[in-house]
């Protein structure tokens, strides 16, 4: 790439597309955190309860579904459809939200707080993709390898985080942090290499940038 | 204004505040001009906004290009049982990236015409269906659907209306196929996303067993706006068959991606070589996928009189889709990229359909032979049988997208797979 597109110094990357065009934001105004602010845990108004499945960086695998705030926000989800099978999938975002993935044992328990056959919600969980089926790292960093992306480097990107964390594909780190994987096309592709970490996406990254993020994962982790 | 570069051609109705963080609030959004779409369209009445949004003549931004007022005539008018719309933000078609831009810096102009949806064709509820991995724009959308309830801009009297108009943002978990628009009623409602057989039609029987309307997030975008000026005010871009503006996707090897609100008929080549700055100095434009990883590449003779609307592409030999411009410079290897695609459909296959769940896998594993190097030329003769019993005989169109690239990249760049198959030699690098 020439100069025309300015893509941040190596090792100096910001992991979102802010400054790279015309526009002068900060990382808050790009990402809509100002507007946003803390989301209240226990939904909000039942309208947007559903809409926030975090993937969060702290997660109990044991947690009781559903209790205290999360119990309000199941019971909310519930009064937006019709029957309770559509509130299937918001069940299991929230399940995983608190849970950081979703076991077969997790499907039973949603299964049941539905009135659902567990096989049945098996099947349905297994379909889809965002659905962890076992533990993952603190962060989960999702590198984009199709094709926008891959014409401008993913893979190389890919190969970095995976150098950088010495994993394999889909492996954790022995300390518990990092959990590198391969997705497919996440929507960004106008600022290529899009990488989604946990919730944020961080984009136009290139390989020189890769240490640089993980450190800043790490300094937050502390 | 295009994000994030923008340029002097394009006409922003729907990303005029795109960048403007302001302008995602509720007071920020009135201030500029925001539901005043909504009030008109409550004043009028449903079959004048449905008269309108015909007049305007808008097609269907998602990549089928249907006329969207046609399609809200299609929903019955009595009122006996409940109606639905749904506001299909499932993006997932590579090359795409328009409507996580315009939920993140737009959501109220997203709710306006989900609610001005809605109202037209008689729908008390909205369901917006974002993809889960846009966590960080569906929390954006979130606040927004809250303000607009606290303001009683939706709920049970919208905006004093009397009328009922809820939304619920609902979120997605990873599934391509979840943005056909059976499969992601069905997923919807808590099942995998796997498309219906139609008819019946979401119009008779939809989301639910009831009637319901899909429309994607940037046809909506455009209603509120067609709404405040009118029809024929609309038809001054583009057109006569394909009039309005379009938001295109621009990635690839240009040196400035980014989204770009163009009127439709603008040309492609001036897309790439005026509004995107051209290509890395030095390199040649080798193909083009004007639509998305599911339409046909257009080699670089077939780009330079193609003009981007719906019936252009089509004369030039692919589909405008949803108008993802994929940009391959000399440096590709379109084997690979050909590959990756294929990949991506055999990932994203939901096996219902014998020819997509066997078909997509097995064209995978020819096209990684051939680009290690190891095909037989007779794997060519393969893949075009496969592609041919691929198309047409499958529930949805998946199976369809997976075969267009593979036909067309064999038919325009034939000597790039013969020189793997031959000498193992890798045209391009990336």
């Amino acid at each position: 790439m020439s100069d025309a597109r300015k893509v941040p110094a190596p090792g100096e990357n910001p992991g979102w597309a802010g400054n790279t065009g015309e526009y002068q934001l900060s990382e808050s105004q790009v990402r809509g955190e100002d507007y946003v602010g803390v989301r209240p845990p226990e939904g909000g108004h039942a309208a947007a309860a559903a809409s926030y499945p975090y993937m969060l960086a702290v997660k109990d695998p044991d947690a009781v579904l559903f209790e205290g705030p999360y119990e309000e926000r199941f019971h909310k989800i519930l009064t937006r459809y019709p029957d309770r099978r559509a509130a299937l999938l918001p069940t299991l975002n929230l399940a995983q939200e608190v849970r950081g993935h979703v076991s077969p044992e997790t499907m039973d328990r949603v299964a049941d707080l539905l009135e659902l056959p567990h096989a049945y919600v098996r099947g349905v969980a297994t379909f889809y993709t965002m659905y962890n089926k076992g533990p993952v790292g603190r962060y989960l960093i999702q590198v984009c390898t199709n094709i926008s992306c891959s014409l401008c480097g993913g893979d190389k990107v890919l190969e970095a985080f995976l150098e950088a964390t010495d994993t394999e594909l889909g492996e954790t780190t022995s300390d518990g942090l990092f959990t590198v994987t391969e997705v497919e096309c996440l929507a960004a592709c106008g600022f290529p290499t899009a990488v989604q970490i946990n919730s944020r996406y961080f984009e136009n990254v290139v390989p020189e940038a890769v240490p640089a993020i993980l450190e800043r994962l790490r300094a937050e982790a502390v | 204004m295009g994000y994030p570069y923008s340029h002097s051609s394009e006409v922003p109705l729907l990303s005029k505040h795109f960048g403007q963080p302001e302008a995602r609030t509720l007071e920020g959004w009135k201030a500029r001009g925001g539901y005043e779409g909504l009030r008109k369209a409550l004043e009028l009445g449903r079959e004048q906004v449905i008269d309108a949004v015909k007049a305007s003549g808008l097609r269907g931004r998602g990549g089928a290009g249907f006329p969207t007022g046609v399609k809200w005539s299609f929903m019955p008018k009595d009122k006996n049982k409940p109606h639905f719309l749904l506001c299909n933000a499932d993006e997932s078609e590579p090359g795409t990236f328009k409507d996580r831009e315009l939920i993140r810096w737009t959501p109220h102009q997203v709710i306006e015409g989900c609610l001005i949806g809605a109202y037209a064709i008689g729908a008390e509820h909205c369901y917006i269906y974002v993809r889960g991995e846009f966590f960080e724009a569906t929390q954006v959308l979130a606040k927004a659907i809250e303000e607009v309830y606290e303001a009683g801009i939706a709920g049970d009297d919208a905006m004093g209306s009397g009328e009922r108009l809820d939304v619920t943002l609902h979120v997605g978990a990873g599934a391509y196929i979840c943005g056909e628009e059976t499969g992601l009623m069905n997923s919807l409602e808590g099942r995998r996303g796997q498309p219906r057989i139609k008819p019946p039609f979401p119009a008779a029987v939809g989301a639910f067993g009831l009637p319901t309307t899909i429309n994607n997030v940037e046809t909506l975008c455009a209603v509120p706006h067609i709404v405040v000026n009118g029809g024929e005010w609309y038809r001054q871009w583009g057109t006569e068959k394909s009039p309005g503006t379009k938001l295109f996707c621009v990635s690839g090897h240009v040196q400035k991606p980014g989204n770009y609100e163009l009127p439709l008929g603008f040309p492609l080549k001036d897309l790439i070589y005026d509004v995107c700055g051209g290509l890395a100095p030095g390199r040649d434009l080798k193909a083009v996928i004007p639509g998305g990883s599911s339409v046909p590449l257009l080699t670089k003779d077939e780009c330079l009189p193609c003009t981007l609307d719906y019936e252009g592409v089509v004369e030039a030999g692919s589909m405008l889709g949803c108008a993802s411009v994929i940009v391959l410079d000399d440096t590709a290897n379109v084997v690979k990229q050909v590959r990756r695609m294929v990949q991506f459909y055999a990932h994203e296959s939901c096996g219902q359909c014998t020819p997509c769940r066997e078909g997509t896998s097995w064209m995978t594993r020819i096209l990684t032979r051939i680009e290690a190097g190891k095909g037989l030329e007779a794997d060519l003769d393969t893949l075009l049988d496969l592609s041919d019993q691929m198309t047409g005989t499958t529930i949805c169109v998946l199976s369809d997208s997976a075969a267009a690239p593979v036909v067309s990249s064999i038919g325009k760049f034939k000597e790039d797979y013969l020189a793997l198959i031959r000498r193992g030699e890798r045209v391009g690098a990336a």
